[in-house]
């Protein structure tokens, strides 16, 4: 080969001399844009949420309600993956010193949060200002939303797991109060037999519960049932206070809900089960209402999930409002962030929608939320939530979950017995008590 | 390369002041420049921190920890258990990975009609990124509606929980794996059959060879060098393995098949314990570099 000519080499160069100086002049460039972009004061909060599909959409529709009632208030909001790695972000971005202004985070994490130094507290007399007062918001998951006697998280929603079912095939069942609601259960067998009986319809599935390979479905329904027994679960100093006896009586009612159907059954199975008929009855996250509010010739009920173990409760999180720590807050922003967050709680009628019981009081004993339907149905459940013991390790989208639900996963695909399941399911909470909250 | 070389050669007139490979370094300096900033200082980064109990939250008091980091890993079952499943998967996906390789370059060159079908279909699933893999992966062992348990039932057998049964999970995931990365592997054995004299055949045919003799003695022995090298490629690709299984199982059912890879990634970025997290990634490290220079003396041996 024969040597190129030098001058069109050192003109590549010098090219790429130039490139590497336009690129460096590039974050330059764009910092001048923010800014400008920033001089206008209320001009973009960042507002970091982790909603999609449905969800995002509405979410997207409050804010474009906030911002066509009051036009100074301007937010840029990004939509992260739901999940660990939102929270793995969330976490770096407080760190790294440049968070959001404002974020959504489950209140379940806070205790791997707060204590840390990750968020700031609110200041609710700034909240008060622009209308909102602490009593007007779901008392349960404010209170979890506390730290060290001040408020970090406010409650946006209080999402539970509850039941949906095919009010057609239900009352034929003979499962239906005269106000079309779900009859009581008063044993775990009652719920059996009624669950035998939708079963024996022919050509039908009884009710269904998606839980393969979910991170979180099966500690779900699994927290559900433990909360209704009102048996102690107690994770919050080593060693682990979990009442044995009462979990595997829980693991083993799971086992007999699941058989022999829903042994092996993953989240969309179960839904499209439902919403194509084939299953009257459906064990969920209120969230998926959407799925099911469009099907056609559905009469869509809905439920708080069953008491069938002593007292009524039902899984439950809480999308909460948190403000990333900062170490030098400026206070306009910050002021515009309660701001922001008190439109949104207003706006949360728009909320509701997505199936979420609103964390906003007001918005749950409006007369327009009683005629919705079914999520009126199940807005007793925000009463008797049962969230996630506090931890630092527990919450939504943990490792420890994680390792709960797979354990679960063995014994409800029959794979090992209860007891070896409550063992592991220990095993994984005394694993991660032993070790030090890195927050 | 030569055009580059000769360039900066003093006996070049057009550039006659620069010394030899006076522009060496200039070329060489992008990738310095990456390599010192995204290899070297994280690479020292990651032990300053393994002795630290810093965390990804980056609380100020990351404190110096000596040793603790290192004695805790050394005696956490979990890590143990993890290297376990990334050894068991790399035994269970080497040797279908090189034998399935050898098996269809012997095919594919001893001529199946069809050639570049047989090509295609061989190599064309290495082209795939890891998420398709995972999206076959859903559609083949999905437990209600998948194409196996749906095979299996319409003969009239039990369905099996591919992926969250303890017994199979790891089958699975090797299974998947093989079928994704075996191109690779074929089409280095059907490069080396290529360069295989045709005369060595010629010479054995006179003799009188028949087909096995000729794989035993001829294409078996000349296939040596390629093995050895898709062996040591295969062994260090497949402990480090993670996407796949990161995307089908999350290293479930019951941690069974979470490769050493996960419980890192999943101690540092979901539990936030950077410090821990680099220190096991460091005692993986040593055990990878013991088994590297044991393989490398191996081979080195047999060279002489």
């Amino acid at each position: 080969m024969t040597p190129p000519p030098a001058l069109p080499r050192r003109r590549l160069l010098r090219g790429a001399l130039y490139g590497a100086a336009a690129a460096a002049a590039a974050p330059a460039l764009s910092a001048c844009g923010s800014v400008v972009g920033s001089s206008a004061v209320t001009g973009g909060l960042q507002f970091w949420n982790l909603f999609a599909g449905t969800d995002g959409g509405l979410m997207k529709k409050m804010l474009t309600q906030v911002e066509r009632r009051v036009p100074e208030l301007r937010a840029t909001s990004t939509v992260l993956e739901w999940g660990a790695s939102y929270y793995t972000k969330l976490a770096m971005s407080s760190a790294g010193g440049r968070p959001p202004d404002l974020a959504v985070m489950h209140v379940s994490r806070l205790a791997g949060y707060a204590p840390g130094g990750l968020l700031d507290p609110w200041d609710m007399d700034t909240l008060a200002e622009f209308g909102i007062r602490a009593e007007d918001l779901n008392p349960d998951a404010l209170k979890r939303g506390h730290y060290d006697g001040r408020p970090y998280a406010l409650p946006l929603d209080t999402h539970p797991l509850v039941v949906y079912f095919d009010r057609e095939a239900m009352d034929k069942a003979g499962l239906l109060d005269g106000d079309g609601r779900l009859v009581p259960f008063d044993s775990p067998e009652d719920y059996l037999d009624a669950a035998q009986q939708l079963r024996a319809v022919k050509g039908k599935m009884g009710p269904v519960y998606g839980h393969v390979r979910d991170p979180a479905a099966n500690w779900r329904l699994f927290w559900t049932l433990f909360a209704q027994t009102g048996a102690e679960f107690d994770i919050s100093r080593k060693p682990a206070r979990i009442d044995r006896a009462a979990a595997v009586r829980v693991v083993r009612l799971m086992h007999r809900m699941m058989s022999p159907e829903c042994g092996s059954m993953d989240g969309a199975s179960a839904i499209g089960a439902f919403a194509n008929g084939s299953s009257p009855m459906i064990f969920t996250g209120e969230w998926d209402i959407t799925a099911f509010r469009e099907v056609e010739g559905l009469d869509l009920g809905a439920s708080p999930f069953p008491t069938l173990l002593g007292r009524p409760a039902a899984w439950a999180d809480s999308h909460t409002f948190v403000l990333p720590h900062r170490d030098d807050p400026d206070p306009e922003r910050r002021r515009d962030a309660h701001r922001l967050v008190a439109e949104l709680f207003k706006a949360s009628f728009t909320w509701a929608e997505a199936g979420h019981i609103p964390g906003y009081l007001p918005v749950v004993r409006s007369r327009a939320y009683g005629k919705l339907s079914p999520q009126s149905d199940y807005a007793k459940s925000a009463e008797t939530p049962a969230l996630d013991p506090p931890a630092w390790f527990f919450g939504a989208g943990t490792d420890v979950q994680s390792q709960m639900s797979q354990a679960l996963q063995s014994a409800l695909g029959g794979g090992t017995s209860a007891d070896e399941t409550v063992d592991r399911m220990t095993d994984a909470v005394e694993f991660s008590l032993g070790k030090p909250n890195p927050a | 390369m030569n055009a580059v070389r000769s360039a900066g050669r003093p006996t070049d007139r057009r550039v006659p002041a620069r010394r030899p490979g006076g522009s060496g370094p200039l070329f060489a300096a992008p990738f310095l420049v990456f390599f010192v900033l995204f290899l070297v200082v994280p690479l020292l980064w990651g032990l300053w921190l393994s002795f630290t109990d810093s965390s990804l939250t980056g609380r100020g008091d990351a404190a110096f920890a000596g040793l603790g980091n290192y004695t805790e890993a050394l005696t956490d079952s979990r890590m143990w258990e993890s290297i376990g499943n990334t050894v068991v998967f790399t035994l269970l996906s080497t040797v279908p990975l090189v034998l399935f390789a050898l098996v269809m370059a012997l095919l594919v060159h001893t001529g199946l009609p069809g050639q570049w079908l047989w090509r295609l279909s061989f190599f064309a699933p290495y082209l795939v990124p890891s998420a398709v893999v995972w999206q076959v992966g859903v559609l083949l062992y999905q437990p209600d509606s998948g194409m196996l348990n749906t095979l299996l039932q319409s003969a009239g057998l039990d369905a099996i929980a591919w992926l969250d049964d303890e017994k199979y999970a790891m089958w699975s995931v090797v299974l998947i794996t093989v079928w994704w990365t075996v191109g690779f592997n074929f089409l280095l054995y059907l490069a080396a059959l290529q360069a295989v004299p045709e005369h060595l055949y010629e010479a054995a045919a006179i003799d009188g060879a028949g087909a096995w003799r000729r794989l035993w003695s001829i294409t078996l022995p000349q296939l040596h060098r390629t093995t050895a090298l898709i062996g040591v490629l295969q062994i260090l690709a497949s402990l480090k393995v993670f996407d796949q299984i990161f995307l089908l199982t999350k290293g479930g059912p019951n941690g069974a098949t979470r490769p050493v890879l996960e419980y890192i990634y999943d101690t540092g970025f979901t539990g936030y314990r950077l410090g821990y997290a680099a220190a096991m990634s460091y005692v993986f490290f040593a055990l990878l570099l013991v088994l590297s220079v044991g393989q490398f003396k191996l081979f080195a041996r047999k060279e002489v």
